[in-house]
């Protein structure tokens, strides 16, 4: 059985099997969910939507395993945060285009334009977390288990590293959203393909 | 004065994403930066974007925002003496 | 037996040259890319000069956008002076870029709408060589070109592909002008990296590729890519942090390969901004590299964003082959809290290993070492 995963689409909220009870959808549902949930990181309002996505998916995923946050230094540098996706920044990159294409109302937005970096969304995890390890952003043609699974082992080729939170965030539009979060550790590597397309299989990617 | 200082308040809650703050939770003399309001760097740019924006106020220097930023009264002054529009 | 990851060709184009060695003389010769234009100084690409390179090497240019050009024209020369078949599924490809097509956003020029996505512009380029594998796009800011080399190297290590085309690139355009302007990082003059009057960075244009090669050893006067790390602030997503935490861990991780005496010297993101710099110099002095020669190329390039990390990784090599420790263009006055042995002039070295840093937005940070094997 596939264990330790979190499902996060525009109308469905998935934790280890169990739905998540909401009223709203898209962009709404995110923020239900987070008042619901999580509730105490105010800077939630502030990102983009695949950062949104990315955060709420990993609390959820967190508050699932009861990790005790901050967990000393040690921990905090052995953890790493690793995602994928096919759209990356898409959904920022038009909403920051649009303060720059009107000549008259050329007003372009700081607070936009760094969630054009699709690696932000690991970062926000990171400051949440105080993750101190390796961060990174694979943008690909497609979800492919196998292409996540090599690149996600490769991960702990960096010995500091003892867990990858690993995922699937993927935004095209602020309501329109599909995700994946699941913990990966260096002594559960076997199977680790198969276990990402048990996951994948319930996702509309 | 009174008003300006009303429609600036709800401007900042706006533009800055200010989720359940009510113009009233804004004390017209508090640090925007700092404690409180929990602003950082961006707020700060995002608040130069503001005054361009909706006043017409250019700040090159960013620096100056410190000074400008210190509270809603001092930034209502600045913007009150110093908009084209 | 553990697989080591040989450097086995590579390739620099830049408004200095289409090669790596005339990129390098250039540089020696302190000249720079950066140029006055309306509104800001920047280094870039002349496109008239692409379209050439592009015929010249049979790249058919009217298929593909500018962004995809300069990957081409890069890989394309660094392929083929690596003489391997890049059409194995033995070979796996890697893109480094921040933000590859973006620019058909504003100006789509006949492209389809899905080539914005990057996964789909890296597959443009791994299609010309016929690669069957599905390319990975590094998108981690501005430390992409560490990254993907980083990822190469692993990918390498594991046994599952013999070689890496691992190239990157990035276009200016409006889009990433504005966005660094609105965030009051770009100078009008040119950079001054880690100078007292440090004002900004300039933007860059580059595209730069290596070829990696697993092999059981690396021959003497070969290069060795040994280690590499990413480390994240955990502080700010664009400010640096302010123990120059993230920069420190990636050093202290790459220092267990090397001793610091033993480093030809430390070739730094050095953007010119005031907080990347100073960041950089509080990273440095706790990893105990204040004695080891610091280098920096942004006064002849610019920020090169996806390029930055491969590009100057290359010139680090040549660097090296030549006992030199290149000139940082645009300092004068030390201008960091800290100290570090930044110069304006060219210095003589017979280190033979260097770590390239890099630092971005998304507190990210990465550090990887270059060994170049045997003695001199």
């Amino acid at each position: 059985m596939v264990k330790d995963y979190v499902i996060l689409e525009s109308d469905r909220a998935v934790v280890n099997g169990r739905v998540l009870e909401h009223e709203t959808a898209g962009s709404a549902m995110l923020a239900e969910l987070y008042r619901a949930h999580i509730a105490d990181w105010p800077k939630f309002f502030k990102m983009d939507t695949l950062s949104k996505v990315g955060f709420v998916a990993s609390e959820l995923l967190l508050k699932e395993l009861g990790e005790t946050r901050h967990e000393g230094e040690e921990f905090v540098q052995s953890r790493a945060v690793v995602l994928f996706g096919t759209t990356a920044s898409l959904c920022a990159d038009r909403n920051y285009q649009e303060t720059i294409s009107d000549r008259d109302n050329y007003y372009p937005s700081p607070a936009l334009f760094v969630y054009t970096l699709p690696n932000i969304v690991t970062g926000e995890i990171a400051i949440r977390n105080h993750y101190r390890g390796e961060t990174s952003f694979y943008v690909v043609e497609k979800a492919d288990a196998a292409q996540m699974a090599f690149h996600l082992s490769c991960a702990f080729a960096d010995t500091v590293t003892e867990s990858v939170l690993a995922g699937w965030v993927d935004s095209r539009h602020n309501d329109d959203f599909q995700a994946f979060f699941t913990l990966v550790r260096r002594d559960e590597l076997e199977g680790l393909e198969d276990r990402l397309k048990t996951i994948m299989d319930n996702l509309n990617i | 004065m009174e008003e300006m200082i009303l429609k600036l308040k709800q401007e900042i809650i706006e533009v800055l994403n200010l989720e359940d703050v009510q113009p009233s939770d804004i004390d017209n003399d508090a640090p925007l930066f700092g404690e409180g309001l929990g602003l950082d760097s961006i707020d700060a740019l995002e608040l130069i974007v503001l005054m361009e924006k909706n006043y017409g106020i250019k700040l090159q220097d960013p620096a100056k925002g410190k000074e400008i930023f210190k509270s809603v009264n001092v930034m209502a002054d600045y913007i009150q003496k110093n908009r084209t529009k | 037996m553990e697989r080591l990851v040989q450097c086995i060709a590579d390739n620099v184009v830049s408004p200095l040259g289409l090669d790596s060695a005339s990129n390098y003389q250039s540089v020696k010769a302190g000249k720079s890319g950066l140029q006055h234009y309306e509104g800001i100084a920047m280094s870039k690409i002349d496109r008239m000069a692409v379209d050439v390179a592009c015929k010249r090497l049979d790249i058919p240019s009217d298929r593909y956008t500018f962004f995809e050009k300069i990957l081409l024209v890069s890989s394309v020369q660094a392929v083929r002076n690596s003489g391997i078949d890049a059409s194995s599924e033995r070979v796996l490809f890697i893109v480094s870029t921040t933000k590859g097509n973006v620019s058909l956003l504003g100006s789509p020029a006949g492209f389809p709408g899905e080539r914005v996505l990057l996964g789909v512009a890296a597959r443009q380029v791994s299609d010309f060589f016929g690669n069957p594998n599905s390319p990975l796009v590094v998108c981690n800011a501005c430390i992409s070109g560490v990254c993907a080399q980083i990822e190469a190297m692993r990918a390498l290590k594991s046994g599952r592909y013999d070689y890496a085309v691992v190239m990157g690139a990035d276009e200016q355009s409006q889009f990433i002008e504005s966005g660094f302007k609105s965030f009051k990082a770009v100078s009008d003059d040119f950079c001054r990296p880690f100078d007292r009057d440090r004002k900004g960075l300039n933007l860059g244009e580059c595209a730069a590729t290596v070829v990696l090669k697993a092999s059981d050893s690396v021959p003497d006067d070969c290069w060795e890519l040994v280690t590499g790390a990413i480390r994240n602030d955990a502080n700010h997503i664009s400010g640096p942090s302010r123990t120059g935490e993230g920069s420190y861990l990636a050093l202290m991780e790459t220092l267990r390969c090397c001793r610091p005496e033993d480093l030809a010297f430390v070739n730094v993101h050095g953007t010119a901004t005031a907080y990347n710099d100073e960041m950089e110099s509080i990273a440095l002095y706790r990893a105990g590299l204040t004695d080891v020669p610091v280098t920096g190329l942004k006064g002849y390039y610019g920020h090169t964003m996806g390029a930055a990390g491969i590009m100057e990784s290359i010139l680090s090599m040549y660097a090296v082959r030549d006992h030199t420790v290149l000139a940082t263009r645009g300092f004068a006055v030390q201008g960091t809290t800290y100290p570090v042995s930044v110069s304006p002039e060219l210095r003589v070295t017979d280190g033979r290993q260097f770590i390239k840093l890099l630092s971005g937005f998304g507190g990210c940070n990465a550090a990887l070492l270059y060994r170049l094997n045997g003695t001199w």
